[in-house]
Order: C-alpha cells, then sequence, then structure tokens
C-alpha cells in the first residue's frame, strides 16, 4: 500500500516537496509508519537532524485529528507529519 | 462579543497593530491588554536575522478558535479578542503574533492575554525555522503532540 505523508517543520528536510509518497506493506499502522521513517532517515543521512523524529512526532488524519499508534492506514490515505510544535 | 482569528501571509501582508486596537474597543469594556511578538536578533548566541513560520492552517485555525472560546469561558465571556499568526518568512522586528483583549476588568484582560500565548505554544501546529546571519538556518525543537502514553 501507498500514503501520502504531508510534511510539516523539521520533516521537511526529507523532502524538497511538501508531500512524500510512502509504501507499506498493507494493513500498515502507524506504528509502522514510524519504523518505516526510521529507515528512510537513515538513507537519507539525516540521523543527526531528526533521528528523534520517528518517536516525537504526531500524526494528523485527514480530518485534522491526533490519530494514535493503533490507527490502521488506508491505501492512498492523506496523513500529515506533525514534529513537535512551538509558536509564538 | 468578538473574536477574530486569522493567519497573516508575511509575504503579502503584516500583522496590524491598529486593526487589532479598533476591533476590540468596546464601551463596556475598560481594560485592553495587548501581547505582541516579534522576531528578535539572537538566539542562543546565535545572529538571527528572520523566521520562518510553517503552520498546518485548518488544525491551526481550529485550535485558535478553540483556545479564544476556552480563554472567554474561564474568564470572561464577554471579552473581545483578536489573535493573529504569520505564516511564511518574517524578518527580524517584524511581528509573528499579536493577541488582544478587551475586557471588562484588568485581571481577566490580563489572564486571558497570557492564558491564549501558552495555549497556542503548547497546542497549536506551528513550527519555527530560523535564518542566521551566516546563512544557515535550524528547525527550532518544540513541544511534541503525540500522546505521552505512548513515548517510550
Amino acid at each position: 500500500m501507498k500514503i501520502k505523508l504531508k510534511l510539516y517543520g523539521s520533516s521537511k528536510m526529507l523532502s524538497d516537496k511538501e508531500i512524500l509518497n510512502i509504501e507499506l506493506p498493507n494493513n500498515s499502522n502507524i506504528e509502522s509508519l514510524r519504523s518505516t521513517l526510521r529507515k528512510i532517515i537513515s538513507e537519507k543521512h539525516l540521523k543527526n537532524s531528526l533521528e528523534n523524529l520517528p518517536k516525537t512526532a504526531a500524526f494528523f488524519s485527514d480530518a485534522d485529528e491526533i490519530v494514535n499508534d493503533n490507527y490502521k492506514l488506508k491505501n492512498k490515505e492523506l496523513i500529515s507529519m506533525i514534529p513537535p510544535i512551538g509558536g509564538g | 462579543m468578538i473574536l477574530h482569528t486569522a493567519i497573516v501571509k508575511a509575504e503579502e501582508e503584516k500583522i496590524s497593530l491598529e486593526k487589532a486596537k479598533e476591533l476590540i474597543l468596546s464601551q463596556k469594556n475598560g481594560a485592553e491588554s495587548i501581547f505582541v511578538g516579534r522576531v528578535r536578533d539572537e538566539n542562543s548566541g546565535k545572529k538571527v536575522i528572520a523566521v520562518t513560520y510553517d503552520i498546518h492552517e485548518q488544525a491551526v485555525i481550529k485550535s485558535f478558535q478553540s483556545i479564544c472560546n476556552d480563554a472567554k469561558n474561564k474568564f470572561d465571556k464577554s471579552a473581545n479578542i483578536f489573535l493573529e499568526h504569520a505564516k511564511g518568512y518574517v524578518p527580524v522586528g517584524e511581528i509573528s503574533i499579536l493577541i488582544a483583549v478587551s475586557s471588562g476588568h484588568r485581571d481577566e484582560a490580563f489572564k486571558i492575554c497570557r492564558y491564549i500565548l501558552e495555549e497556542i505554544k503548547h497546542k497549536s501546529p506551528i513550527w519555527k525555522k530560523e535564518h542566521y546571519t551566516e546563512g544557515n538556518e535550524e528547525w527550532l525543537p518544540g513541544h511534541s503532540l503525540r500522546p505521552k502514553e505512548e513515548i517510550k
């Protein structure tokens, strides 16, 4: 299955585009997405900057609600990656 | 009762203190409290020239409305509130956030202003990237929205 990951904040270092297409095994959940992100960060040699991101990021569904680690992802679903926030 | 919240694209428009003052003005409210956040020229010993604010727009507007309504319910239902936050590249000295509140009394006006600012820092999906004089840039650390029980 494939999902579309919309990037915000520091997660934008993962791609020049706003949306990163990610291939995942069927029936993946958010926890599997975190594991895949660890691999991507390692492959892109971004561990110095983003090592903690898969652990500290939250994820929003298309309804802009936080989804937990057991949330089952759907094929072609749009998910937002929410790194630790700090506005103001 | 007025509640105005907005995200302002920094490249197209500036956040206006005058507009905020005008909007919260009410003969019923004798106290006004205004917080202006500006980009400063230094952070942790590094010389800053600007900050880029990245924002999840739909979620931020929802959170702004919810935070302001909570503040009114908690402190003063008759308060008028103006809240704007910049999005995009904001040079040193320019306004990044403006919170203006008018209320019946000074204590409530101060409390609402402070409450909104602190809640935004912990609830609204906004990120800062600092740009330095040396030409480098850095995303700043922040507060994780991941449920605490999930972080091992």
